[in-house]
């Protein structure tokens, strides 16, 4: 199978998108244009979505165990299912050239598959925590695989074979998400409790634990604790971490709690910049930077199903520009020519947004 | 003929204004001491209707039924209460708390033959009765239920405000089963349907229990297992009256209010045997009121989801004329029973909301006496209580006058007084009327009131009025302490519960420490300035039991104060055994 | 690697690691060893009650009655259990090696989705109208003469003021504890000795006999002085509630209030209380269901067996009805916060010990758990059930003058089935 190296992505993508009309001139990025594509179906929740590096398919969980692939330029007929998990898989990553698929499932496994493969079959399944296993991050340079879990602990697997190399012990209660900085040589990780943590993974110790109490809230009612990162990436310059999630809980049962995005400075470890939405109460459950210096953030509300994206321009009080979703978020991807989004929904819709002006046919 | 009888009654009254007023050196109109204002003219009414007016009263006729009904009564029956036991009781049934020592000592004092019925005409119209009723009736209608929609002190004032008023019972129940909470002024009214969230199972079971003094619960799924009398219709026909009407908040003011639809009517069957039936709105066994012939407008205002809907015909305002109605006996048996009940210590029909052929009044002459008087004098509640708290069946001694094998049978005679556990209320209140807590309170505010009106000051401070509100606010939290603690399960009821935490709270609790603690002239402090233990004994045994001690009495608090070296100490620790002691916890 | 995904490995797997080793330190962990009170209470023949109330709505599915794979079945895993055939919610795994002291009830039907309703169906065994709870018609007909606690006993942190004893006597209502704390007014005021205490308490008496002297209702004077006498017993008791656990307990139990209080209601059940209720809080999870049972299970599983297994090994479980229960169950359907909302159509409730069948299952739900296919279950069949097994003839009338009101619902029967 070929794989594309990321240079010749973004003109494979389109190529395929429109195969039998001469090349368009591109239009620009232009986020207030930004417009729906293609919408893919499915009868039960996402979990979540992940466009593959190739830019090819789009991927996305569902609760009702399985895993779902899309042709991005293709229709409904295109989706290909992934069964093997025993429970929902809510993160999935890939290999860098995008041939490996890796799942997280809250069946206590990660599933390593073919992501291209026509039947799939998972190639391995690992008992990887005690509990659920909340998040997989494929190292920049490939060879190592971050998960974290239920058991509070955060694990290095090696690729391809799948086998446990290190071991990270340290967060008090569940870490929700675990990624790699660009450099390759620390890992970020965030638990309920709003801790980040900063782990060296040439000596397996924690460098750095910074806070985010604000993204984590005590219901003193009910004696429980709601927060954590629905979603957490790097910059690609590798100076900010930024982490998705909630803040302000007043009633964690009714899950009443504002939107948050926060971006910390990996640098100083401390808080650049925290965004919520005061009028909208609510999750954001996806994050993704974007090179022309924004960021998106896909959210879902407390109530009704007026599902968001948000654009943000980092340390701006309010985004620059907003799109209603017709459902509430599970999460956010880009595409690799970051011309396109995909939002994976609670009603069972992939949608691929644009962010361009439409092309006029004339 | 019943209406022209009350006409000529009132017409009588007038006239007879002059001979109740009172003597000035009488007790004064306020409980506490203070000149009289001039007599309410409902309590004159009242006195109309004595064996001048030229009929046997309601009292002696009673008083004859009661002892009619027991073939051996004469040997049952205890003899009237001695002075001590009737200012103690008569106080609190109709004031709400025991006398302070001064009252008591005032009304052992008095030599008039006709010293209790002055007494009971003061207490009935002091503005103490008033709120004693509202905490009664408070507790029967809304049962401790925590306010919501309608706040408790707009609610409590109406209902004191009714009762100053002397407001007969047909009204009252009338403007509390027509208000829809709409009009501001009668919104307190609608608390009895707004509090209850509207909920129809629940205030039709509440209407049958409250009013009719019927508990209609297990009817609403099957007609009742185990009494007869209580059919599914009953409870249907109730609930036929209120199933149109719903909550429905008002989009301008957000307030909760009643609005109702001019169509949908009741149908029911049977878990047991899966008989269906239907029915009209009915109260118990009295006939359906059908819907009259549908106007062309069934609406005054349609019901939207902005518009409270207003039927052309109300089935629920139909409730209030149907309950009052004069073929409505239930009504009034339900009222009189538990007023008596409220007097006497025990209902004629126990318990006071289970009333059916298995379980029959047991005077029921009496019952019926009492209802169809109520209801020729116009439903008139002062009149009623003043009747019963004149009768020799309601003065009668607790104390038995046989062995206590026979204490069984006296009591059911009503051969005897009853004991009456003191309401929360009743029991904060004569709890700080007793340990002086009261006087003391009622003095700083007549200081502050000098400081800070001192122009209005001298006429302030002897209305009663301002008096009873002033000091009422001024103990409210100490009171709703008790209260929190001491009320249990809501609702009229005459039997006695007791937990551990009350008794705590009595034996080591704070606010008990602190009313018992000498200082600023309360009764601690006041005996701990007597060296005499007689008087000590005199003053402690007036102050919290409203009566003299015995001579073993005085001879176990004087040895007692010899056997404690912290003289301090003694007096705190024998003023404490008394107040926890059964013979202050009940009224007797 | 595993590959035979199609398989049930988890049964494998947990009964590899799991309930062998669980049990088997079940079988060794006390023996003679038990304090002067518990064996005073085995001694005794005194039947008592431990309810324990999981307030909110525990979720079906993510207990008693998992629907792993199916539409609403949420992500967690089913388990097997120490009772071949019967599976529980993987959060459960403590209880799945004690499977064989409990038994589950599938089929309950509440048919209310409001908590306070919900509440009063499962305590009073009655759709509606005002009967005593559990605890009052326990503290009411099973305990002593004179009993040494309070009969009714509720540890929680929330005051849900209710009339639970409704037509019993107020010695029969609940006493709340707040937490672990005792009662209030429990210590008596600074300013009083002992031996103040005393002697005022005696004059008190006297006076109350020369009142009692006069005759009269002697049912009222007699249950004032009784109030006085229970209140003393507290005062006496309050080592119960100021003793420190232990660190083995609390190492077994858990520090977290939950354990604490589950360490007081083995004290207080251990030291003749008749009805103990231990409310757990935090389970109306209408936003992140499975992050929050995953959190308030993961405290009451292995806190409850630990509490289980003293009861057990002790001997104090033949004669303890053990109760656990929600005021209904949750949604099959999920919200759009990955919430379960109220649902009282498909409940399921777990009993054991005293005179219940153990290892049982009573009625089932339909595949995808909206509703009961099989033995569907009142709140008054339950009611019947709990006192049957302790031995009290529910369908005779209660012990109150003037109205014949049936223990248990006439319109209910017993779930004969459990009934050992």
């Amino acid at each position: 199978m070929k794989t594309p190296t990321s240079d010749t992505l973004s003109t494979s993508t389109q190529t395929v998108q429109r195969p039998a009309s001469p090349p368009l001139p591109e239009n620009p990025i232009d986020v207030s244009q930004t417009h729906v594509v293609t919408e893919f179906k499915h009868d039960i929740p996402l979990t979540t979505c992940r466009i593959d590096p190739t830019g090819r398919f789009v991927f996305a969980g569902a609760e009702d165990f399985h895993v779902y692939r899309w042709a991005l330029s293709g229709d409904d007929s295109s989706k290909t299912l992934f069964t093997g998990h025993q429970s929902w898989v809510r993160c999935l990553d890939f290999s860098c050239d995008g041939r490996l698929l890796f799942t997280a499932g809250y069946d206590h496994r990660i599933g390593i598959w073919n992501a291209a493969d026509e039947n799939p079959s998972p190639i391995q399944m690992i008992d990887a925590h005690q509990g659920w296993v909340r998040w997989v991050r494929v190292s920049p340079d490939g060879k190592l695989l971050a998960s974290c879990g239920n058991d509070n602990l955060v694990r290095i697997w090696s690729v391809p074979d799948g086998k446990l190399r290190q071991e990270f012990a340290g967060h008090k209660r569940y870490p929700y998400a675990a990624v790699f900085h660009p450099d390759g040589k620390r890992l970020a990780s965030f638990d309920l409790m709003g801790v980040i943590k900063d782990w060296d993974i040439e000596t397996g110790k924690e460098v750095r634990s910074l806070e985010a109490k604000f993204m984590w809230g005590f219901d003193q009612k009910f004696r429980a604790d709601m927060g954590g990162a629905r979603d957490m990436r790097f910059s690609e310059d590798g100076k900010a971490l930024i982490v998705a999630g909630l803040t302000e809980v007043s009633n964690a049962f009714a899950g009443v709690h504002k939107p948050m995005v926060l971006c910390v400075d990996w640098e100083k470890f401390e808080h650049l910049h925290k965004w919520k939405d005061d009028a909208y109460k609510g999750m954001v459950w996806g994050v993704c930077e974007h090179p022309e210096g924004f960021l998106v953030a896909s959210g879902a509300p407390q109530g009704g199903n007026k599902g968001m994206l948000w654009f943000l321009k980092p340390g701006e009080e309010k985004p620059f520009h907003s799109v209603t979703l017709s459902h509430c978020a599970r999460g956010l991807d880009v595409t690799p020519d970051k011309r396109q989004l995909a939002v994976p929904q609670f009603d069972g819709k992939l949608c691929i947004y644009q962010m361009t002006a439409p092309h006029s046919l004339s | 003929m019943l209406t022209r009888r009350f006409t000529t009654i009132v017409a009588i009254a007038g006239l007879s204004l002059a001979c109740v007023r009172l003597p000035d050196n009488a007790l004064g109109a306020n409980i506490e001491n203070v000149p009289a204002p001039p007599l309410l003219a409902e309590s004159v009414s009242a006195v109309a209707a004595s064996p001048d007016a030229g009929e046997p009263t309601l009292r002696a006729r009673l008083d004859e039924l009661v002892v009619a009904a027991t073939p051996n009564f004469a040997s049952l029956a205890s003899p009237r209460s001695s002075d001590e036991e009737f200012v103690r009781r008569v106080y609190l049934d109709l004031a709400g708390t025991i006398p302070t020592g001064t009252q008591t000592r005032e009304f052992l004092a008095n030599q008039s033959p006709k010293k209790r019925e002055q007494l009971i005409n003061q207490l009935l119209a002091s503005p103490q009765h008033a709120r004693r009723l509202q905490y009664v009736f408070d507790e029967m209608l809304m049962e401790r239920r925590v306010g919501t929609d309608v706040p408790d002190a707009d609610w409590q004032r109406w209902l004191r405000e009714s009762f100053r008023e002397n407001k007969p019972w047909d009204q009252l129940v009338t403007e509390i089963l027509s208000a829809d909470g709409v009009d501001e002024q009668q919104r307190p009214a609608a608390k009895f349907f707004l509090d209850r969230k509207f909920d129809v199972d629940l205030i039709t079971r509440d209407i049958g229990r409250v009013f009719l003094g019927v508990d209609l619960e297990c009817a609403q799924c099957h007609d009742h297992p185990s009494i007869d009398d209580y059919l599914q219709r009953h409870y249907y026909g109730l609930s036929a009256f209120l199933k149109r009407s719903y909550l429905f908040t008002d989009p301008k003011t957000k307030k909760k209010v009643l609005g109702e639809k001019a169509e949908g009517d009741v149908k029911f069957t049977s878990v047991f045997t899966a008989e269906e039936g239907q029915t009209d709105p009915r109260v118990l066994d009295l006939p359906g009121i059908p819907d009259p012939e549908p106007a062309k407008e069934l609406y005054i205002a349609k019901p939207a989801s902005k518009v409270r809907g207003v039927p052309a015909y109300s089935r629920r305002l139909q409730l209030a004329k149907a309950m009052i109605a004069a073929d409505n006996v239930d009504f009034r048996h339900n009222i009189v029973n538990r007023l008596w009940a409220l007097m006497i210590g025990r209902g004629l029909v126990e318990p006071l909301d289970i009333r059916h052929s298995d379980n029959p009044p047991s005077h029921p002459e009496v019952l019926d006496l009492l209802a169809d008087e109520f209801q020729r004098h116009n439903y008139n509640v002062r009149w009623l209580l003043r009747e019963l708290a004149l009768s020799e069946t309601y003065q009668r001694s607790s104390r038995l006058a046989v062995d206590s094998e026979q204490g069984g049978d006296a009591s059911a005679a009503f051969a005897c007084g009853h004991l009456k556990p003191l309401s929360p209320e009743q029991f904060g209140w004569s709890s700080l009327v007793a340990t002086g807590f009261s006087t003391v309170t009622m003095s700083a505010q007549e200081a502050a009131l000098l400081k800070a009106e001192p122009e209005a000051a001298a006429n302030k401070k002897v209305d009663p009025l301002w008096r009873e509100e002033t000091l009422h606010k001024a103990l409210k939290p100490e009171l709703d302490l008790v209260v929190a603690r001491f009320a249990g399960q809501g609702g009229q009821k005459t039997g006695f519960d007791a937990t551990a935490d009350q008794a705590l709270f009595v034996i080591n609790g704070a606010n008990v420490e602190k009313w018992l603690k000498p200082q600023g002239g309360v009764l601690t402090d006041r005996l701990l300035k007597l060296d005499s233990p007689e008087l000590l004994a005199e003053e402690l045994y007036i102050s919290i039991l409203s009566r003299s001690p015995a001579e073993d009495e005085t001879a176990a608090v004087t040895s007692y104060l010899d056997s404690v070296s912290d003289r301090t100490m003694a007096i705190r620790e024998i003023t404490w055994a008394l107040l926890s002691s059964a013979e202050f916890r009940f009224n007797h | 690697m595993r590959r035979d995904i199609g398989c049930n490995h988890i049964d494998h797997q947990l009964s590899r690691r799991g309930f062998v080793a669980g049990s088997a330190a079940g079988a060794v962990a006390i023996g003679g060893l038990l304090t002067p009170a518990q064996a005073e209470a085995v001694k005794s023949g005194q039947k008592r009650i431990l309810q324990v109330f999981l307030q909110g709505g525990l979720s079906q599915f993510e207990s008693w009655d998992p629907k792993p794979g199916t539409r609403y079945g949420g992500p967690f895993r089913a388990i097997p259990t120490s009772v071949p055939g019967i599976h529980i919610c993987e959060l459960m795994p403590h209880i799945a090696q004690r499977m064989h002291r409990l038994s589950i009830v599938r089929s309950l039907d509440l048919k209310t989705n409001d908590h306070r309703i919900g509440r009063l169906r499962i305590e009073k065994g009655r759709t509606a109208g005002d009967f005593p709870y559990v605890g009052a018609v326990a503290s009411k007909y099973l305990a002593a003469e004179n009993p040494p606690l309070p009969g009714y006993l509720h540890i929680t942190t929330r005051g849900l003021e209710d009339n639970t004893n409704a037509f019993l006597g107020a010695q029969h209502a609940q006493l709340k504890l707040l937490g672990v704390n005792a009662p209030e007014n429990l210590d008596r005021p600074a300013s009083l000795d002992e031996e103040s205490a005393q002697r005022r308490n005696e004059f008190r008496r006297l006076a109350n006999e020369r009142f009692a002297g006069r005759g009269g209702q002697p049912a009222f004077t007699e249950a004032f002085d009784s109030s006085f006498e229970m209140a003393r017993r507290l005062m006496k008791r309050k080592s119960l509630f100021e003793q420190e656990p232990s660190a083995k307990d609390i190492e077994r139990y858990g520090s977290h209030p939950f354990g604490v209080r589950c360490i007081l209601a083995r004290e207080l059940l251990s030291n003749g209380a008749t009805c103990v209720k231990v409310t757990h809080h935090g389970y109306d999870t209408h936003a992140e269901n499975f992050n929050f049972h995953l959190e308030q299970l993961d405290e009451f599983d292995k806190t409850f067996c630990m509490l289980l297994d003293d009861l057990h090994d002790s001997g104090m479980l033949e004669s303890t009805l053990v109760l656990i229960y929600s005021e209904f169950g949750r949604t099959p359907k999920l919200n759009q916060r990955y919430g379960r909302d109220h649902w009282g159509a498909s409940v399921s409730v777990a009993l054991g010990g005293c005179g219940i069948v153990p290892g049982a299952v009573v009625g089932s739900t339909n595949a995808e758990g909206t509703e009961v296919a099989e033995r569907e279950v009142s709140g008054g069949d339950l009611f019947h059930t709990y006192f049957r097994a302790l031995g009290l003839d529910t369908s005779a009338n209660h012990d109150i003058p003037g109205r014949p009101v049936p223990i248990g619902d006439p319109a209910a029967s017993p779930i004969e089935e459990l009934l050992a």
